[in-house]
């Protein structure tokens, strides 16, 4: 595993109605390693998230992400290295800018369109790629016909390789819960991502299921060689699948290490006295 | 992950079939249509019933530019009938006063109202969606007025009158007209399928379903909302133009909240999301009163009854039968698709309609009860 | 006669009539988080009823609008109990749709049951005016512009010192919260369309004197009670009354001073610019979208 960053979040803080939600919390994530983010219920994962994809906007504290050169918005080309990667600060970016950087999410709520396909419901995750102009998407033109030709093999790749390729052409509205999961996944991996954040991807799952999501988890790391970072409840997945964990508590960091470092912390002990799970 | 042996052959040749079955429909539909003059110059139709039937395809354009609005992008706007209105003037002014020539006064009607559709989605649309309904309600009440005031423009209360265009070196008649709106419709019809089937359709799909889920995927929400709402406008415009150049005079009464809420009409009961569903709806909500319920004995003669018709179907459509006609017509089509065998061994087609009660999971039932208190976004 | 203060003290008596149907709207706006843009159509309807009976029965006006409190009330609650709340499904936007359909029904209906000949309501003072300076203001003015404030005025007092008015404003902060801490959420809603009813008829019946009673006699009210509330921010319940009393100023000076014609609509465009920086309205604050 290479030792390059692919997210450091530096110092964030942000806090509401003068309640302290994070408190100058830093950590990085390495390219291509499967990170963990735990923390009592209220610790503050979700906002860490959204501070990331810029739904919130921190008070203090930067969120660097390295993105490659074909990616880098044209003002910002001569940041790059001579790797033709760039650290840009995603702080103040507009939401819908950060997945064409490079980092792509799901919902703890699973956000799918339930009136559209599988299959279709997966292309929405390729927004960014489509060159095509509106006015050539209206009057099918070529290069419109030819992007939604290539993209919906590459989209029916992508539910294929998380099993759910026999079911593209149904609708996602009244799919199992563990099928929309998966479908949210395969969204993400249309995007290319170096890094995909899962936000409590075990919620609502079986025994079964979780078990089969710890090997879809390390498939997507393996097959698109990007870097998965979880935030979630579920102990037994974190511990089973991440290869570093990082524990916060009421927005402040804990600790951050190997899963039996972290089993074994003081600190994230305490945290979660009172709260087992 | 070995899931390649689950996979099925599809052939990515069949990908763009869909569309270019829909145009074949379309074109067959408009072809049927351009019959319905020669069956009037025959005698086997009325001229009345055939002026009917020429706004019912009109108002089934403008109903398709509020369905793209409405059904895919989950906006209401109640100005409608001012852009409408616009649009017919416009045509006026440019062939009439200004002698420029149909095509001119064409492209003014489509520009124009587009324009000024641009600004009203830039100011509202960048709050919450229903800021859109009133501020397009605002345009409409200045519009309205203007047409009554602007007489150099409008003539005033005493109304604009027209006559038929000149397209192409030919002097076009009722018949002639029929057929260019008839060709309009078509083109829209197109023009929205190809819209709502690519990548766009999936944008505006996903930012009416969840908008946070949208801006995840890289969907600029302001950007979508501005183009689906500068689209309806397009076609408000060229629903105006050909009003104008069909009926041949314009008068600003015609252009009140009432008509706004009668295409609003159409769209919901024809079915949102549905092209054909529109079509029908516009049939329905105009052409039903005009051509049924007036000649009905004594409940005829009731005035306010058009408006009792389209509010009370606006009810009964979203309470009990949210899919509207469309939704009615896959229920009778279901069965003779079964029979075809046109079932897949994975289940029901995607064709499924979104009313259907079929039982989901407590997981996803769940879920779709959070998304919902998630669109709805309280004030934190 | 005073230029200024002349056309400021009528702009209040009108600002109050604005106030009450924006009132309306937002009360159903904050617990239901529906926009209700039949609010003027049932006011209208209300009102009509109001009027058919004092022209009918002969019965004197204040009894009259106590027969239209009860049929703006039960209508309110009839289009809750009977149609808002059976749309488990529908989204807000389909339960505003719906809003719309009504206008269009009580709109239809409201010549078939009272009648196609235009009534006439009294003012509910008959005549008399005081001098204020070089200004006048006829008693009824007076009477509507207190009315209106009072009004006003209790149901923030409601809203704010008697546990029904928690109920309301915890359904209004977060409803499935409020629901789930035992709180009839659904009896607040449903109080709440009928509380708007009874606003709307009230506006109607203070409008009524100045003009005839006929189907569109409620356009201009419904209309600028909607930009009263987008003015005012949809966060507050005084927000939109605010904003009531100020569009009903602004207006009526620029019809004065500017254009008699076109002040109505020069104000909807101010409207719209403000809009432009001031999204939120005057009182609103940006809200955070949980994701």
């Amino acid at each position: 595993m290479s030792q390059r960053a692919v997210l450091s979040i530096d110092h964030l803080s942000i806090s509401f109605g003068g309640l302290k939600a994070l408190d100058d919390l830093s950590f990085t994530i390495f390219d291509q390693e499967i990170f963990g983010l735990i923390g009592p219920n209220g610790a503050g994962k979700t906002t860490v998230f959204n501070c990331v994809t810029q739904f919130y906007r921190p008070d203090a504290g930067d969120v660097f992400l390295t993105v490659d050169q074909s990616r880098l918005p044209s003002r910002d080309r001569h940041l790059a290295d001579q790797l033709g990667q760039a650290r840009l600060n995603l702080v103040g970016r507009p939401v819908h800018s950060i997945i064409k950087l490079g980092l792509a999410r799901t919902f703890q709520n699973v956000e799918v369109v339930k009136e559209l396909s599988l299959l279709d419901n997966v292309l929405v995750g390729g927004h960014v790629d489509f060159q095509a102009t509106m006015a050539e998407q209206i009057f099918r033109l070529p290069r419109a016909r030819r992007e939604e030709k290539v993209y919906r093999a590459k989209a029916m790749a992508a539910l294929d390789f998380l099993g759910i390729g026999r079911l593209a052409d149904q609708l996602a509205g009244g799919q199992p819960y563990g099928v929309l999961k998966k479908l949210e996944m395969a969204r993400t991996l249309m995007a290319q991502p170096r890094l995909i954040i899962l936000d409590e991807p075990a919620a609502g799952l079986n025994d079964f299921e979780t078990e089969d999501l710890a090997q879809t988890i390390r498939a997507i790391r393996d097959q698109y060689g990007c870097a998965v970072w979880l935030v979630e409840h579920d102990m037994r997945l974190v511990m089973n699948v991440c290869e570093r964990i990082c524990a916060i508590s009421f927005g402040k960091f804990l600790a951050l290490g190997a899963p039996a470092e972290i089993q074994g912390d003081k600190l994230v002990q305490e945290a979660y006295l009172g709260e087992q799970e | 992950m070995s899931t390649s042996s689950t996979r099925t052959a599809r052939p990515l040749s069949s990908v763009l079939k869909p569309a270019r079955n829909a145009h074949v429909q379309f074109l067959v539909f408009g072809a049927l249509l351009c019959l319905l003059p020669v069956l009037a110059q025959a005698g086997g139709l009325r001229n009345s019933t055939l002026s009917t039937l020429a706004f019912v395809l009109i108002y089934a354009i403008v109903a398709l530019g509020l369905n793209l609005l409405l059904g895919y992008s989950g906006l209401i706007s109640l100005g409608t009938a001012g852009f409408v209105g616009l649009g017919a003037y416009l045509a006026a002014y440019f062939q009439d006063d200004l002698r420029l020539g149909f095509w001119l006064a064409l492209l003014a009607a489509l520009v124009l109202p587009t324009l000024i559709g641009l600004l009203v989605g830039v100011v509202s649309l960048r709050v919450r969606s229903i800021y859109l309904a009133i501020a397009s309600l605002c345009i409409s009440e200045i519009l309205l007025k203007t047409f009554e005031q602007l007489e150099w423009f409008t003539r005033g209360t005493a109304g604009k009158q027209s006559k038929y265009p000149v397209v192409f070196g030919l002097q076009t008649d009722r018949a002639t007209m029929f057929v260019i709106i008839v060709i309009a419709l078509v083109v829209v019809m197109m023009v929205t399928h190809n819209t709502v089937h690519g990548q766009l359709g999936r944008a505006l799909h996903t930012m009416r379903s969840s908008e946070v889920a949208a801006q995840a995927m890289g969907v600029n929400v302001l950007k979508y909302k501005l183009f689906a709402f500068s689209l309806a406008t397009l076609y408000a415009g060229l629903g105006g133009a050909l009003y104008l150049f069909f009926l041949r005079s314009s008068y600003p009464s015609t252009w009140n909240l009432f008509m706004s809420l009668n295409i609003i009409a159409m769209v919901v009961v024809g079915g949102l999301r549905s092209i054909f569903g529109t079509v029908a709806g516009a049939f329905v909500i105009f052409a039903v009163p005009e051509l049924v319920l007036k000649k009905l004995p004594v409940i005829g003669d009731v005035a306010g009854l058009p408006y009792i018709f389209s509010g009370v179907l606006i009810v009964v459509v979203i309470m009990f039968f949210p899919a509207g006609l469309k939704g009615l017509a896959d229920l009778v089509r279901r069965p003779f698709q079964r029979l075809r065998g046109d079932r897949g061994e994975a289940g029901p087609p995607a064709a499924r309609p979104p009313d259907s009660d079929r039982p989901s999971p407590p997981g996803a039932g769940r879920a779709a009860a959070d998304q919902t208190a998630v669109k709805e976004g309280r004030p934190a | 006669m005073d230029l200024v203060l002349q056309p400021f003290l009528r702009s209040l008596e009108t600002g109050s009539v604005y106030a009450l149907a924006a009132l309306g709207i937002i009360i159903v706006w904050r617990t239901s988080l529906v926009m209700h843009f039949a609010q003027g159509s049932m006011g209208m309807f209300a009102g009509t009823a109001v009027a058919f009976v004092f022209n009918r029965s002969g019965m004197p006006l204040w009894q009259a609008v106590l027969v239209g409190v009860v049929v703006a009330g039960a209508l309110g609650f009839l289009v809750d109990f009977a149609i808002i709340r059976r749309l488990k499904r529908a989204t807000s936007v389909g339960k505003e749709i719906i809003t719309l359909g009504l206008i269009m029904v009580f709109l239809g209906l409201a010549p078939i049951i009272f009648g196609t000949d235009p009534l006439l309501l009294p003012r509910f003072i008959a005549s008399g005016d005081v001098a204020l300076g070089r200004a006048n203001i006829s008693y009824n003015a007076i009477f509507n512009i207190v009315f209106g404030v009072v009004v006003a005025a209790g149901l923030f007092l409601l809203l704010q010192k008697t546990k029904l008015g928690l109920a309301v404003r915890a359904t209004a902060s977060n409803e499935p919260t409020a629901r789930l801490m035992g709180i009839p959420t659904r009896t607040v809603t449903l109080l709440a369309w009928a509380l708007a009813g009874v606003l709307g008829m009230l506006a109607a019946v203070m409008i009524a004197p100045t003009t005839t009673v006929t189907p569109s006699f409620m356009n201009t009210v419904q209309v600028t009670a909607l930009f009263a509330c987008v003015l005012g921010g949809f966060q507050t319940f005084y927000g939109p009354v605010v904003g009531a009393y100020l569009i009903a100023v602004v207006g009526n000076f620029l019809k004065l001073y500017v254009s008699s014609v076109w002040g109505d609509q020069l104000m909807y465009l101010i409207i719209l610019v403000f809009l432009l920086f001031r999204p939120n309205g005057l009182f609103g604050k940006t809200y955070l979208q949980k994701v």
